[in-house]
């Protein structure tokens, strides 16, 4: 009689876990990343006096890495004079001819004070690092 | 104290890790056989740059950072500063000043304003040179209001193929604000424009450390004095009711309803009247588009040299969808609801249609009317009755007849882009 019952159970336990499965799988839930993401903090509000100075602050800076490589000196102290090298890094990967139309134009159309020697050597290491053919990142 | 213990059994143990069990084989054959833990794509970061093909994303691909009296906008360059407008800010017409993008030349921008000290100037070929503060300009003229869109000249630049050198916009370097301030003509009749007089040029607080007399060193533009667009200018002191932010162009701002944002002097501070044209660098250099139909060519005839140029003017008509955005997938079935803005540069917009193949266009129903130049809210309803990829495109219709084209425009500057939208979203199986 005992072993009947246990007998007629079973189907009923196999239903259960099955009816429990599937009420599992209509949904996933729980699953967390496993490392930090980025963050950006909450500025503070400021604290004004009832003068007629009306001051914003700083402008913070967001430079990006330069590519390694020969001429990145020359880039981070001469085109960073007027400008900061997200200036380069934000740029499509553009073609050697495009780079040089481009120190070009900074010497010529906005007189940066670029010596030729120079200027040739930021066009090459521009040419060798953010063309289409070898730009990374 | 209460002490809650779990009394289990083995047995229900082995059973409810049994029903896990299951529940883990039906997940992952609902999945298809993918692992369980596998991220959707929507959850990874972009790209850090696009190209050379174009950028494929709504907005540029910068990180979202913090400026000054700001919300988190995406970043393209810190020094000086352009940082772009978050689509979703589009879902209303009018856009959040704190989320309003931004666009210096110069890397010398104001930080802080002296109201004590600070003055407009009319100068140059006037009658009598004048100079108001901030309370005289407020105070001496009659405000007025108009809701106009400013939108970058270089606006969706990353769509350009081949790829142009210069800000690499998505959408987002665009807004519309309720400005309020004072028309230019009170203020230039207050100085007395003498005859002869050429045009008017305008500069606000910025400079730059290139050398006197270069494009590096002062940022200057000029319109002709015989301009009719001159009657709808106004030197603004309020944005959207609001004094505008630093980086928008506090303490006040020349805005030029239907043109493009390259006039729009931030920090306004000289207005100056020209006996002869301009011939600085930033009028008589920047800023030209080639003077053929929607301003498009080929890099092939900029370099045979046959490409004559004219100043950038009014902008031409646009249309986005904001949302759904595609960041979610849609049941299909449901009937969901297609909301976006359109603008134009020639006169008001009298049609936004929306198509999800390409070929058959249905009107959408325009929002409120704020004006001519305005962002114009549109809405449509939209259900994909079958799951599968949908292509939904929208374009817009201004009064003076202009279309938006599906092919796309081509400059040396990357101005002047207009192609219809394209936005991808995927129905899912509803059952």
């Amino acid at each position: 009689m005992k072993k009947r019952w246990k007998t007629a159970l079973a189907p009923v336990g196999v239903a259960i876990a099955l009816a429990g499965g599937l009420v599992f799988a209509q949904m996933r839930s729980g699953s967390y990343g496993s490392t930090n993401a980025t963050s950006i903090e909450q500025a503070a509000a400021p604290r004004f006096a009832p003068d007629a100075k009306y001051d914003a602050g700083p402008y913070p800076s967001f430079t990006r890495e330069l590519a390694e490589g020969d001429g990145r000196q020359e880039v981070e102290s001469f085109c960073a004079i007027c400008h900061s090298t997200r200036y380069i890094t934000m740029q499509p990967p553009l073609p050697g001819a495009t780079w040089e139309a481009e120190v070009s134009k900074m010497v010529k159309s906005y007189g940066a004070p670029i010596p030729e020697a120079t200027a040739k050597k930021i066009t090459s290491y521009l040419e060798g690092h953010y063309a289409p053919e070898n730009r990374k990142e | 104290m209460e002490r809650i213990t779990h009394n289990v059994s083995r047995r229900s143990a082995l059973k409810f890790l049994g029903a896990a069990g299951g529940g883990l084989a039906l997940a992952s054959w609902a999945q298809g056989g993918r692992a369980l833990a596998e991220a959707p794509d929507g959850g990874k970061p972009l790209e850090s740059f696009t190209g050379p093909g174009a950028n494929p994303h709504w907005n540029s691909v910068g990180p979202y950072v913090m400026e000054p009296q700001k919300t988190p906008l995406i970043l393209l360059t810190d020094r000086p500063v352009q940082v772009e407008t978050p689509r979703h800010y589009f879902r209303t017409v009018f856009t959040p000043n704190e989320a309003f993008y931004v666009r210096w030349h110069l890397g010398e921008i104001p930080n802080s304003v002296d109201l004590a000290k600070w003055k407009l100037r009319v100068e140059g070929n006037v009658n009598k040179r004048v100079a108001f503060s901030l309370s005289d300009v407020m105070q001496k003229f009659k405000p007025v209001s108009v809701a106009a869109v400013n939108q970058c000249s270089g606006n969706s630049r990353s769509r350009l193929q081949p790829r142009v050198p210069g800000g690499q916009w998505g959408n987002g370097a665009m807004g519309n604000a309720m400005w309020t301030g004072v028309r230019l003509r009170e203020l230039l009749d207050a100085a007395g424009v003498k005859s002869g007089s050429a045009q008017v040029q305008f500069e606000g607080l910025d400079a730059g450390a290139g050398p006197k007399g270069m494009g590096s060193n002062r940022f200057l533009k000029s319109l002709d004095l015989t301009n009719a667009s001159l009657d709808d200018m106004i030197v603004a002191y309020l944005m959207n009711g609001e004094p505008l932010p630093v980086l928008n162009g506090f303490p006040v701002r020349l805005v030029v309803p239907g043109y493009f944002a390259t006039y729009w002097t931030k920090s306004l501070s000289w207005i100056r009247v020209l006996e002869t044209p301009d011939d600085n660098f930033w009028t008589k250099t920047a800023y030209r588009i080639p003077d053929t139909s929607r301003g498009t060519t080929t890099p092939e005839d900029v370099k045979a040299g046959k490409v004559k140029t004219i100043p950038i003017g009014r902008m031409p008509v646009r249309s986005f969808l904001i949302s759904p955005d595609g960041s979610s997938k849609i049941p299909a079935g449901l009937g969901v609801t297609l909301r976006g803005i359109a603008f134009s540069g020639y006169g008001k917009v009298v049609k936004v249609e929306v198509s999800d193949d390409g070929n058959s266009w249905k009107a959408a129903e325009l929002g409120e009317d704020h004006g001519a130049y305005s962002f114009l809210g549109w809405q449509a309803a939209w259900t994909p009755k079958t799951p599968g990829r949908y292509s939904i495109a929208v374009r817009a219709t201004d009064e003076k007849g202009n279309v938006q084209p599906d092919e796309p425009v081509w400059n040396p500057g990357g101005y002047l882009w207009n192609k219809i939208e394209k936005q991808e979203l995927v129905a899912g199986r509803a059952n």
